[in-house]
């Protein structure tokens, strides 16, 4: 910011009409428009509260209306000025930064995958829906209303004709001939008590038909199925809430939890679909233990190193020697030069990585084209190449960056310390290398290191232009150009294997401490902690 | 080599001394600075160049395409604008709103919400200050990027009481992001603060001024390079933000462009590169137009900012 600090504005203060005009919403108006806003925040969470609870989410909402009161304080209270200006970002930081963390530590201890997506009281609902098996008795139907106005089911029995009258209470049969089926087998009936439901209401009433159910005799019940037919089902699991177990109704198999998210038998077989639930350190330990999780993982890791480590360097050689060859006072077109060089930064990064997929692909690449006969390659399609096209590609998006950096950097370098060396008779070999570079080092460092953390973790750079491909020998969902953040959104979210949230959490938190390390390292060593008044 | 090496070194004293020989002698010495220059260039404008060429080329496929179009075309773009019915699973101009959309939004917020918190840290003295500032240093090494599955859960779960703030709304995608703002922001913009004077407060507050009063009057107005800046890597940042955005926004109209143009090209390059390329080409408008506005305020915030940590 040298142009802006250096000349330092005007001590006498004169606002512009800008700014007037907001600061005019500062005085009592301003503080009118703030009571607004507060109403305004209390009323939508009030309402928020409200859903919350009604929706079996207690907890939250007893956060949500603990945030709503701790800003109500902040605001309405005197004091407390500064934490009223820092109140706004932090929620957002508390939302959708520290729940996060939090949710991705519990979800690294959990069977969260899938089959296990449900909650247990959830998964056992489905099963007990999944195991409803037709009796063969089928009804024809007509829904409509009784007298009180309440939702009954009118059923013919398809087989005996007898005529019957279905409640969430149970089945009642009707006298003889107070329903009637005419020759498009649709249910009518002249009957008073019973008040037919057509047209448009049927439609509506989609939803609580499908969940209707007419208990008969035993587990089984009669439910429809869509709005003119309805057939008698009869579980074949039985759940026992008390022993927490289904047994099946027939051949008396026993299913037990097993303490991972299953109803499990004795002889191993599972009831679909399981839940999640905390299973201690199994994901973390996984990635030691298990060599389907481990060798992925040691490959991938150890390739993000290199990737990261790889980009960093060139990109940093590269623009430090763009920089040293521009550098040089009356160069001429040196300007030209230097705006043309920033482009590739200039322009967002992911649609040069999807034209640069474009241009190195086999089939239409333009750069096999170019390239003299024999130097063409199958870029992205061989693992070793893919990996040097994915370097080279980084690079070539980061040495703009880097170039400006280090042309900063050396101006910054007092010019008699370089004069001092050469009078001493030192070559410009040496002068580069005992003044130059550790005095660049200086001001670098730290953004070589904040680079590296950045690839580290630099999703788009692979996804976008190998998607982590060409597949490994290992055939693990990880590609050959997986790092370890395009690893874990792959067991994350790519179906190929299934979906494993627990596991790819547990990986998140490796990749988060090994970051973690290489930043404590880098600030420790940078000291960059001391600055902080 | 050796020779060449002499002469430049002759040349050095004399620039310092302020008489610059003539441009025209010292490209003798200056011919290597050239060559590296010139290759460099051209290894960094040919994509871009490409791009444009194949956007107003005749021939669609990326093989066919030559640098120089033989044949002028507006096609390119009409077809990414009104694609062919069987191509429906491409929504460009929606793309293009969506984008500039969440990227104008979180750019705003992620300056009005860390200029607040800036304000507070670099104008009080208050308990558990350089915690604050500690703790947002330390938050910058949880990348959100990390919590992708803890994001997306949530998201999910939100969305299942609040649709609104559910997968497959903008809203939801924003308000994530403005997750991330608290953290480098903050110092970047607290250290430019703190290179106000605070004469200026104290004579407002000597007139009377309230601290938002302060803030908004006067604080705010002499930080524009700052805002700007910060404004522009958060606008810059959020428009190729691809993963988190691919996890909440699974339908074809939500998307946002880094979504959208990744679906389209998707191993088509012979069929779609034309219409791809026009895309590009519309898509680097809003980001390269802002970068060279406030060019002079990126290079010197680079520097500054890493000096500052």
């Amino acid at each position: 910011m040298s142009d802006t600090t250096a000349d330092h504005p005007p001590l006498e203060y004169r606002p512009s009409k800008l700014a007037r005009g907001i600061a005019a919403f500062s005085g009592t108006t301003g503080r009118a428009l703030k009571l607004v806003a507060l109403a305004l925040v209390n009323a939508l969470t009030l309402w928020a509260v409200t859903q919350l609870f009604s929706d079996d989410r207690a907890l939250w909402g007893l956060i949500t209306l603990g945030a709503v009161v701790a800003l109500d304080l902040i605001y309405l209270l005197p004091g407390a000025i500064p934490a009223k200006f820092i109140a706004p970002g932090t929620i957002f930081l508390i939302a959708y930064l520290l729940i996060p963390i939090f949710f991705t530590v519990s979800t690294a201890f959990q069977i969260y995958s899938t089959g296990h997506v449900l909650s247990k009281s959830e998964a056992i609902k489905a099963i007990k829906v999944q195991s409803l098996q037709p009796t063969g008795v089928s009804y024809l139907l007509a829904p409509a209303r009784d007298a009180s106005g309440d939702l009954v089911l009118l059923l013919v029995n398809e087989d005996t004709k007898t005529e019957y009258v279905g409640t969430r209470k149970g089945l009642t049969e009707l006298p003889k001939g107070t329903l009637s089926v005419d020759d498009q087998g649709v249910v009518t009936t002249a009957s008073p008590d019973y008040k037919l439901i057509t047209g448009a209401e049927l439609f509506t009433l989609d939803r609580e038909l499908a969940a209707y159910l007419v208990p008969t005799e035993g587990d089984a019940a009669i439910q429809p199925q869509g709005t003119a037919s309805a057939a008698e089902l009869k579980p074949t699991l039985a759940y026992d809430p008390v022993a927490d177990t289904f047994q099946n109704i027939d051949s008396g198999v026993v299913f037990r939890d097993n303490g991972k998210g299953s109803y499990v038998a004795a002889d191993g077989t599972e009831i679909e679909p399981g839940w999640r639930t905390y299973i201690g350190w199994d994901n973390i330990t996984a990635v030691f233990r298990d060599p389907l999780v481990r060798d992925p993982f040691l490959r991938v890791l150890l390739w993000t190193i290199v990737f990261a480590f790889g980009a960093v360097f060139f990109s940093f050689a590269i623009g430090l020697f763009l920089a040293i060859a521009l550098e040089k006072p009356g160069l001429r077109f040196r300007r030209l030069y230097r705006s043309l060089l920033v482009i590739p930064y200039a322009i967002p990064g992911f649609l040069m990585l999807l034209v640069w997929a474009g241009l190195l692909n086999d089939d239409f690449g333009v750069v096999n084209k170019l390239l003299p006969g024999g130097l063409d390659r199958p870029w992205l399609f061989d693992p070793f190449w893919a990996k040097v096209s994915v370097i080279m590609v980084t690079t070539w998006l980061t040495v703009p960056y880097f170039m400006l950096v280090s042309m900063g950097a050396l101006q910054s370098i007092p010019g008699e310390l370089v004069e001092a060396a050469k009078v001493d008779g030192a070559s410009r070999l040496q002068v580069f290398r005992k003044v130059t570079l550790p005095l660049l080092m200086i001001v670098v460092a730290p953004l070589l290191i904040a680079s590296f953390a950045f690839n580290f973790n630099n999703f788009n750079n692979i996804y976008l232009l190998t998607a982590g491909g060409p597949a490994a020998e290992d055939q693990s969902v990880a590609g050959s150009t997986d790092i370890l953040i395009s690893y874990t959104y792959k067991l994350a979210f790519q179906a190929g294997k299934g979906q494993d949230y627990g596991l790819a959490s547990a990986v998140s938190i490796f990749v988060f401490l090994i970051v973690a390390t290489i930043s404590g390292i880098a600030f420790w060593r940078t000291k960059a902690l001391e600055g902080v008044r | 080599m050796t020779t060449l090496d002499q002469t430049e070194e002759l040349a050095v004293p004399r620039v310092a001394e302020g008489h610059p020989a003539p441009s025209r002698r010292r490209l003798g010495d200056n011919w290597w600075r050239h060559l590296v220059a010139i290759i460099a260039v051209l290894v960094s404008v040919f994509p871009a160049v490409y791009v444009v060429s194949s956007a107003f080329n005749a021939d669609q496929s990326i093989g066919g395409a030559s640098i120089i179009p033989r044949s002028f075309t507006l096609d390119n773009f009409k077809q990414l604008f009104n694609p062919p019915s069987d191509k429906s699973e491409t929504n460009y101009p929606r793309w293009f709103l969506n984008s500039i959309f969440v990227a104008t939004f979180t750019a705003f917020f992620t300056v009005m919400l860390g200029a607040l918190a800036a304000y507070a840290f670099s104008r009080f003295r208050f308990k558990g200050r350089r915690m604050g500032m500690l703790f947002l240093l330390l938050i910058q090494m949880f990348p959100q990027l990390l919590m992708l599955v803890a994001l997306y859960l949530i998201v999910l779960r939100t969305g299942e009481v609040f649709p609104a703030l559910g997968l497959n709304h903008l809203l939801a995608l924003m308000l994530v992001y403005l997750g991330g703002v608290m953290g480098v922001n903050v110092w970047l913009m607290k250290g430019f603060f703190d290179s106000i004077p605070s004469e200026l407060d104290e004579s407002a507050r000597v007139d009377g001024a309230t601290p938002s009063q302060i803030f908004w009057g006067v604080i705010l107005p002499l930080a524009a390079p700052v805002l700007a800046v910060v404004g522009l890597f958060s606008f810059v940042g959020v428009f190729n933000e691809f993963a988190i955005a691919s996890v909440l926004l699974e339908v074809k109209d939500q998307r946002t462009l880094p979504l959208g143009l990744q679906i389209f090209i998707d191993q088509q390059y012979g069929e779609r590169w034309g219409p791809f390329a026009a895309g590009v080409l519309i898509a680097a408008i809003p980001a390269v137009l802002l970068f060279a506005y406030l060019q002079k305020f990126i290079v010197s915030g680079l520097t500054r900012g890493s000096v500052k940590g």
